[in-house]
């Protein structure tokens, strides 16, 4: 546990040293500040039966800058330690493989939340700017934020699995991203290839992001998107730490 | 300190190690030796538990490396090929770092940075970042990373790989002040530097141990240890066969045929001077003489030697 603390404060260390997270949230903070702003006016022109944070995180425009986070947060993780070599250091001193993967993967997670911070804060600054109590309630808030939070640890746990396969950070980040976005797309199959009301169209609506996140900027927690994220979170860590120990075994 | 048999790691279709073991003992410094490619660099990580065996085992610091790596780990300063370093963080902030998760408290490492940093002379680039050093600096960085833990074993492979021979020496001198408080286990495939810091040395080829011995007694044992050289204006063949008539003398070969002087290679009984005779007999034949050397042989004719036998042996004749 001690070791945990002290890999995850390198980690986090390393990732705010640097000027990616910087940059990072940089353009974060100009992209969703611009598809917020346009969000108010179109709102604004015509009459919308949902929330803002409800069409905010209903737009493409939000997923598509979303989907390029990850890559770009997970993909020097392991491949980076892999190429200069240090991983023999690193997995030659004391410590655990499990806890150098949940410390690259938790630092990894704070770092997303960072990022993610100022669109919440758009929300709560244009409640206090405009006083109007209309625009959303606090379960779309919360709720949102919940969602996000969830599919983050998923996509997150993506990058990490990928960025330990291999020693080449430009193949990590694109296993990364056709991961992401493969699952992403999944959610929208059912729109394609099954007539509606069939039992595909409840079974592929059961692993469409975009479906969990109607639901949490709704205001309404489901248990199921909780367990379903967590769970696949859980494996691919696992499968993070065996690809780290086969090393020592492959001939 | 380290005891290992029949350690063995077969890669795909090739076997990178093959059932060697041997010993080392508190508070020796040991010389790993071997050319490119023998094996070398895979024991070492698997004795620093980064790789396991396919069969065999070793203990380090009486804990099994497999059972118990952990342990195995807390006692082991590891210094491995090419110093791999986190070339953004800073000098003392890295070795900070490394002290802590080798288990020193927040204060102790500091205490421990500092001592590392003085033995290994960084404390005048503590604030640099590793990235900008030379090459001799981060070497040094990594001999720092070994040692500050204090542990009771120090593994470095080859760590003057790339220094310029000012670098070396000091880098050896270093290695010899630690061999007082440290057992050491060096590979590397400089001779120069096990004649200078070992007690013994452990020569590995193509997987399998081929020698174990003081560097003294390796070279004794050799062939070249009885080899003179003979230069004289004279028949080359009556040369020889003169020579040859000499007690104790083995062999005598003319060997350069190019040049209007009989130069004659000698090889005697081990352990044997025969220049003494050579020069009465030079004397009462009246030739004229231009050189007459014993040739000392060093660690490094017993590592061709050694070596080269092995490859004459393996390889399909």
């Amino acid at each position: 546990m001690r070791s945990f603390f002290i890999l995850f404060r390198k980690e986090l260390r390393s990732f705010f040293l640097s000027p990616l997270a910087f940059v990072l949230m940089a353009l974060f903070v100009f992209l969703n500040g611009w598809l917020f702003s346009s969000l108010v006016q179109a709102m604004r022109a015509a009459v919308s039966s949902r929330s803002l944070i409800y069409n905010l995180f209903d737009s493409g425009w939000f997923w598509m800058g979303y989907f390029i986070l990850f890559p770009l947060i997970t993909m020097r993780l392991f491949a980076e330690e892999k190429k200069l070599g240090t991983l023999e250091g690193l997995l030659t001193a004391p410590v655990r493989t499990a806890e150098v993967v949940l410390a690259k993967y938790f630092a990894t997670v704070v770092l997303y939340a960072v990022l993610l911070l100022p669109i919440f804060g758009f929300f709560a600054l244009f409640q206090k700017v405009t006083g109007t109590g209309a625009a959303f309630h606090s379960g779309a808030f919360w709720g949102s934020a919940l969602a996000l939070l969830l599919i983050g640890l998923f996509n997150i746990a993506i990058g990490v699995f990928a960025s330990a396969v291999t020693s080449n950070q430009l193949i990590a980040a694109m296993i990364t991203f056709v991961g992401v976005m493969l699952h992403y797309f999944l959610g929208f199959l059912h729109q394609f290839l099954t007539t509606p009301g069939s039992m595909w169209t409840s079974t592929l609506t059961y692993f469409s992001s975009i479906e969990h996140m109607h639901a949490f900027a709704d205001g309404l927690i489901d248990t199921r998107p909780i367990v379903y994220y967590l769970s696949l979170a859980a494996l691919l860590l696992a499968l993070t730490h065996h690809v780290l120990e086969y090393r020592k075994w492959r001939a | 300190m380290i005891h290992v048999s029949h350690l063995t790691k077969r890669y795909a279709g090739r076997t990178a190690v093959d059932s060697i073991s041997f010993d080392v003992g508190r508070g020796e410094i040991v010389g790993f030796l071997g050319p490119n490619g023998a094996g070398k660099s895979t024991t070492l990580r698997i004795l620093t538990c980064f790789l396991s065996a396919t069969e065999g085992s070793a203990t380090v610091a009486g804990h099994d490396i497999f059972k118990e790596s952990i342990q195995v780990r807390r006692k082991v300063g590891y210094m491995p090929e090419n110093v791999p370093l986190y070339t953004d963080m800073r000098v003392n902030e890295y070795l900070r770092f490394r002290a802590q998760i080798k288990g020193l408290g927040w204060r102790e490492s500091r205490r421990a940075v500092d001592e590392a940093m003085d033995i290994c002379a960084l404390t005048e680039v503590s604030k640099k970042l590793i990235g900008t050093l030379s090459k001799g600096y981060r070497q040094r960085v990594g001999l720092a990373d070994a040692l500050v833990n204090k542990p009771d074993l120090l593994i470095l492979d080859e760590p003057t790989n790339g220094l310029d021979p000012n670098q070396i020496r000091q880098v050896r001198e270093l290695i010899r002040q630690l061999g007082e408080r440290h057992t050491i286990l060096i590979s590397t495939h400089i001779l120069h530097e096990v004649e200078m810091t070992c007690g013994r040395v452990i020569i590995i080829d193509r997987g399998r141990i081929r020698a174990s011995d003081t560097p003294q007694n390796l070279v004794r044992r050799l062939r070249s240890a009885g080899t003179v050289n003979l230069e004289v204006q004279a028949d080359p063949d009556l040369v020889v066969a003169e020579v040859a008539k000499l007690p104790g003398v083995v062999s005598a070969k003319h060997t350069d045929t190019r040049q209007e002087w009989a130069s004659i290679e000698i090889r005697t009984e081990t352990n044997l001077d025969v220049r003494e005779e050579l020069f009465d007999l030079i004397v009462k034949k009246g030739w004229p003489l231009r050189e007459l050397s014993r040739h000392q042989a060093s660690l490094e004719d017993a590592f061709v030697d050694i070596t080269h036998q092995t490859a004459n042996e393996d390889s399909p004749s």
